[in-house]
């Protein structure tokens, strides 16, 4: 009955290093018992690349602790779940002792997460923490120290200066390096990682997965690399299991799963996935939400929201269907799904844009920043100045129009500034320089503090915040939350008018019964629908600019789309302006491509190129852009590896930016003028496509072609290996 | 035009569409603003439904001002009084405080008052049920002074707990809230008050103001006159914090009125430690009260549990067994509260807690559903 019988003649018990018998874990609620892991059987291969995708509640956590037997109280872990050692006999790992077991996870089998990132000790240096690891393994401290120091500078770190280095003085970046170093330190087998990355930047997580694969071939390893982010993995893993509802709905190799997916889950999972090459038309979200645990569909669990569900689903549980070597899938009908179910990103088409860029870059603008400026920490802003305060430009020096009915969508890494920029678009961050104008009105004009002064210019300028759980007062129900924005600028509706509009509203974005809702606190609420509320109260006041702080990407991604479709309609019915901001170019093209907006790429509180989604994601100019193209990884299994465009991992030092182009110390074309001339906006847009670089290289004729390059000054050229320039907290002295 | 009755909602619609600046400017309509009139006009007729405005919904349910009663009994009765009656600590703490108050409203006209040879001297207590807790070395009812003392002793320790918690909270608050000049100016004068030695202040103050010292809300809020300010300073980094909360900066972005982000917005993420504070402020000033006249610094005109200590203690009840009853009864009696207070104040902020609340009323939800593996699943890792 296991799922593997078939492949006995390819695979021996040898190459299993895991193996999941009938594997559940159930809590006890309220409510009944919730199964968060529903018999799950399945095998991990020796020196594979396990690729476990999952929306959030599908279960993934639990798969990972598991495997490790890691569930926390109160829950209980049933089943079998055997380790096989390369040598000596199976281990049960359900069945060993408190002692044995903390022996077994780290020097066998390691794991790293994601909330991990705070689980180092602030007081003490990097080097205390493998100390005290390896002490408390009885591992020899200096040899187990050499090892460290090899596995950190395999993750292009400089060891000595990170062994030194206290966690708060290390990016979020270095400190995920660390701790994956940190875990394989006892030299571990198999290592289990749970969504490692998730809370990185995408360049970041791009160089970190193009790491792993070096790590795992030096270090022997074996990896179950868990994630919700299926792009993330395509191209890694050699297999991958899609996760729903508690159990496999697919597992493959990598290619077939991609390729030729056979669940309607994972089909539907691919088209939901925002990408950059998979037509807009064929993007759409998965209709209905994931099934609670308490209370799983009888039968297969997807039925519910799948369309060839018929009554054998809805009664029989389907067992693994072999769908080809190695391939597995839970589903009754599984050919029929082959058959009938698209997947979208198999051709590519260049889709044509709505509406042209240019064209809405008509006419008088909205909102107008020029050469907007935001410094936090200025020497004279507190009583507690110690004399060396530092002071960090977020935002340096930015022009920007938006127009009626426009969306411009800014991307970049955490910490350039997009986030400061666009609340300084809408009135909520004072600039320390420069003007924001809302329809030729200086907007700060007789502000007081931090307060606008023409109230209807507040009215005009809303925010929806990226985390819906936030930006909710926890303690109001969504009455409350709705009926406040009608109160201030709608005074003449009555209480029965205002519970109506708020029905409607409810009712149009999809949350229904709206009866029902309207009395909910926001706990008792899932994140999309908190962010349905949030995005609908912003709508109440009619804005003329929404600033959408990263609305979607608290969301599952099978969410994404349909909420970012909710919003591109809100647009249109409600004439407003959007300002995005997006760290994920495939959800800023999503958006851009559709609306027919535009995308600005941001790098160290500086505007670096603007232009339609069309040339931004198809025809980028600024090597910066460049990288993060290439940091957008594609649902497609052998993208030709390619050597990241960038000379070092980190970024620069904010409050010492690098002179001259400031992205000099990482772009692979940076020549002696970039360090020491700021490259100016250069139009490159034509009738269709606006777009504007500021890079030298957009200019033909310019001394920067005739000037030096300095990206091979080190000895070994090679990209991004010299830890030298990646050290990105202090910076640069050559 | 307010019509807070059952009216229909359609003729509401009818004024509110024709009075300017009205809801019509929040349907967004191609034809621009000249069609809003017609649109409101066919909507007024009711139910002509443009499919494509979220706003036209209409709803078959009119809420009528028994509705609204309803909600409000709702929220602020029947859920907190379900949320304690299933907690021990609140119903026990209920009982305790209740019993004082019940003490100092009809006990005092239950228990005559007492004076002097109102009794023989000495008695111990459960000797002679005329005298239950026993008399004094003068012959007064100890029951009695027990009882008497019980109202003022109580609107001290309100007065003085209320001026604590409303002082502090405001100066918290609308210093964390507003920043810049407010808060330099607030900020300065709380802590200008954290800096004065309280006892002595109120020791010199008790002796200037000899004639209202006897009024117990004087004495309450003369003893808290030191201690609002360490809430103040407390609740303003509070402030400080949430004021940058999303939700916050929502209101702000949509020109919510300051005195709503203040009272609505931010309050009640500070309602269960103002309680705890508020609690914790009574139980100082009656400590401090008790105290004071137990030193005898504090002019007194009537008996009350600290002066029945002081003579008490005078009287050599501390090595004479046959006065025990005397310095006992006022220690349990302050004892008592105090316990009660703190039992009612852990209890109470889960009547602020929105989880807890939802889970006592009958709307859908429940829990997040996946337990959080993560923290824990860290700790083992963590050797
Ligand atoms: S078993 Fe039925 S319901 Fe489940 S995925 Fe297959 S077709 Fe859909
Ligand atoms: S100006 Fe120079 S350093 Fe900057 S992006 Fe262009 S080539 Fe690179």
């Amino acid at each position: 009955m296991t799922a593997f019988q078939s492949d006995a003649t390819t695979r021996t018990n040898d190459d299993v290093i895991v193996e999941l018998r009938d594997t559940s874990v159930e809590f006890g609620m309220d409510r009944g018992t919730s199964k968060v892991l529903n018999e799950v059987t399945t095998e991990v291969y020796r020196d594979e690349i396990l690729g476990v995708i999952g929306e959030s509640g599908s279960g993934k956590s639990m798969f990972a602790s598991a495997m490790l037997d890691a569930v926390p109280e109160p829950g209980v872990t049933t089943g079998e779940v055997i380790y096989h050692p390369e040598e000596g006999d199976p281990i049960s790992v359900t069945d060993l002792s408190k002692e044995e077991l903390r022996q077994f996870r780290w020097e066998e089998v390691s794991m790293v997460f994601q909330g991990a990132m705070s689980s180092f000790n602030p007081v003490l240096p990097i080097k205390t923490h493998f100390v005290e690891t390896l002490s408390a393994h009885d591992y020899d401290i200096r040899r187990g120290l050499t090892r460290a120091k090899e596995l950190l500078s395999d993750l292009y770190l400089d060891p000595e200066r990170m062994l030194n280095s206290y966690p708060h003085e290390l990016s979020g970046g270095m400190k995920q390096r660390v701790l994956i170093a940190l875990s394989l330190v006892l030299d571990p087998d198999l290592l289990v990682m749970d969504e490692p990355t998730a809370a990185l930047d995408l360049l970041m997580q791009r160089s970190i997965v193009s790491l792993l694969e070096d790590i795992k071939e030096k270090h022997d390893l074996t990896i179950v690399f868990i994630t919700h982010d299926l792009p993330l993995v395509a191209d890694l893993a050699d297999r991958l299991a899609v996760l729903y509802a508690f159990e496999f709905a697919e597992l493959g190799p990598s290619e077939r799963i991609l390729e030729e997916p056979a669940h309607p889950y994972t089909r539907a999972l691919l088209n939901a996935t925002p990408n950059l090459s998979a037509p807009l038309e064929e993007m759409r979200p998965i209709a209905g939400e994931s099934p609670d645990p308490v209370n799983i569909p009888e039968g297969c669990s997807y039925h519910p929201r799948c369309p060839l569900a018929d009554e054998e689903c809805e009664t029989i549980d389907p067992g693994p269907y072999d769908a080809g070597p190695d391939h597995d899938v839970h589903c009754h009908h599984w050919e029929q799904s082959i058959e009938d179910l698209d997947i979208a990103f198999e051709e590519t088409s260049d889709s044509g844009t709505t509406a042209s860029a240019v064209e809405k870059a008509s006419g008088d603008p909205l909102v107008s920043l020029s050469d907007v400026e935001v410094t936090f920490g200025s020497a004279n802003d507190g009583w507690l100045d110690f004399g060396e305060s530092e002071t960090v430009t977020a935002v340096d020096g930015i022009s920007l129009d938006i127009y009626d009915n426009d969306v411009v969508v800014l991307v970049g890494e955490s910490g350039c500034g997009k986030t400061t920029l666009a609340k300084t678009a809408v009135g909520l961050q004072t600039p320390t320089g420069g003007t924001i104008e809302y329809r030729g009105r200086d907007i700060w004009e007789g502000a007081s503090g931090s307060t606008l002064a023409d109230k209807e210019i507040r009215r005009a300028l809303q925010i929806v915040h990226q985390d819906p759980g936030a930006s909710l007062n926890s303690h109001h129900r969504v009455r409350t939350i709705l009926e406040q924005p009608l109160k201030r600028w709608h005074s003449d509706l009555d209480g029965n008018d205002r519970r109506e509009r708020i029905l409607g509203m409810l009712e149009y974005v999809g949350i229904s019964p709206p009866q029902d809702y309207i009395d909910r606190y926001p706990h008792q609420l899932s994140g999309g629908e908190q962010q349905r509320i949030a995005l609908i109260r912003s709508m109440l006041v009619n804005p003329d600019l929404i600033l959408a702080d990263e609305a979607v990407s608290a969301l599952d991604v099978s969410l994404r789309v349909g909420m970012m479709d909710l919003m591109i309609e809100l647009q249109d019915t409600f004439d407003t302006s959007f300002l995005f901001i997006s760290h994920d170019l495939s959800n800023a093209r999503y958006i851009a491509e559709k609306t027919g907006g535009r995308i600005g790429v941001m790098y160290l509180g500086e505007l670096v190129e603007i232009g339609s989604a069309e040339r931004i994601i198809h025809d980028p100019q600024h090597p910066y852009t460049k990288a993060l193209r290439w940091a957008t990884p594609e649902l497609e299994v052998d993208q030709v590896a390619e050597e990241s465009p960038m000379r070092s991992i980190d970024i620069p030092d904010p409050t010492n930016p690098p002179s001259g182009c400031r992205y000099h110390t990482r772009c692979p074309e940076a020549r002696e003028v970039c360090a020491t001339q700021t490259p100016e906006f250069v139009d490159l847009g034509d009738d269709v496509h606006a777009q504007k670089s500021a890079c030298f290289r957009a200019y033909d004729d310019h001394e920067y072609w005739q000037s030096e390059s300095i990206t091979d000054e080190h000895a070994d050229a090679n990209v991004g290996t010299d830890t030298d320039t990646d050290s990105g907290v202090t910076s640069e002295s050559d | 035009m307010r019509s807070e009755d059952d009216s229909t909602t359609t003729n509401e619609s009818t004024d509110a569409a024709g009075a300017p600046g009205s809801v019509d400017e929040l349907i967004p309509d191609s034809g621009g603003s000249t069609d809003d009139r017609s649109d409101a006009t066919v909507r007024s007729d009711g139910g002509t439904v443009d499919t494509d405005s979220p706003f036209e919904t209409t709803s078959t349910v009119t809420e009528t001002r028994g509705d609204r009663i309803d909600r409000f009994l709702e929220e602020y009765i029947r859920t907190p009084w379900s949320i304690l009656r299933n907690d021990w600590r609140a119903m026990v703490g209920f009982a305790i405080v209740s019993f004082y108050i019940i003490v100092g409203t009809v006990g005092v006209y239950l228990v005559d008052s007492t004076y002097p040879a109102h009794g023989p001297q000495m008695v111990g207590a459960f000797e002679n049920w005329d005298f239950p807790l026993g008399t004094t070395s003068a012959g007064r009812d100890v029951l009695a002074m027990t009882v008497h003392s019980t109202p003022s002793i109580l609107i001290m320790m309100a007065s003085g707990a209320v001026f604590t918690i409303v002082v502090g909270t405001f100066f918290g608050v609308v210093a964390g809230y507003k920043g810049g000049i407010v808060d330099t100016a607030l900020s300065t004068i709380t802590d200008v008050f954290i800096n004065i030695p309280g006892l002595p202040l109120v020791i010199v103050l008790a002796t200037l103001l000899e004639d209202w010292i006897n009024n117990p809300v004087t004495l309450g809020v003369l003893l808290a006159v030191a201690a609002w300010a360490g809430l103040a300073r407390a609740i303003r980094s509070q402030v400080l914090t949430i004021r940058n909360e999303s939700f916050v900066e929502s209101a702000r972005a949509m020109d919510l009125s300051t005195r709503w982000i203040l009272t609505k917005e931010i309050l009640p993420h500070l309602m269960p430690y103002i309680v705890v504070n508020m609690v914790n402020a009574a139980r100082t000033i009656i400590f401090a009260a008790v105290a004071l006249y137990f030193l005898g610094v504090l002019p007194f005109s009537d008996a009350n549990w600290g002066v029945m200590l002081n003579n008490a203690y005078h009287a050599g009840a501390l090595y004479r067994p046959s006065a025990y009853h005397w310095l006992l009864t006022p220690m349990i009696a302050i004892s008592g509260i105090a316990i009660g207070l703190i039992l009612l104040a852990q209890s109470l902020d889960r009547v602020f807690n929105p989880r807890i609340r939802a889970r006592h009323q009958d709307v859908g939800g429940d829990e997040t559903l996946e337990p959080d593996a993560e923290d824990d699943t860290k700790e083992m890792m963590n050797v």
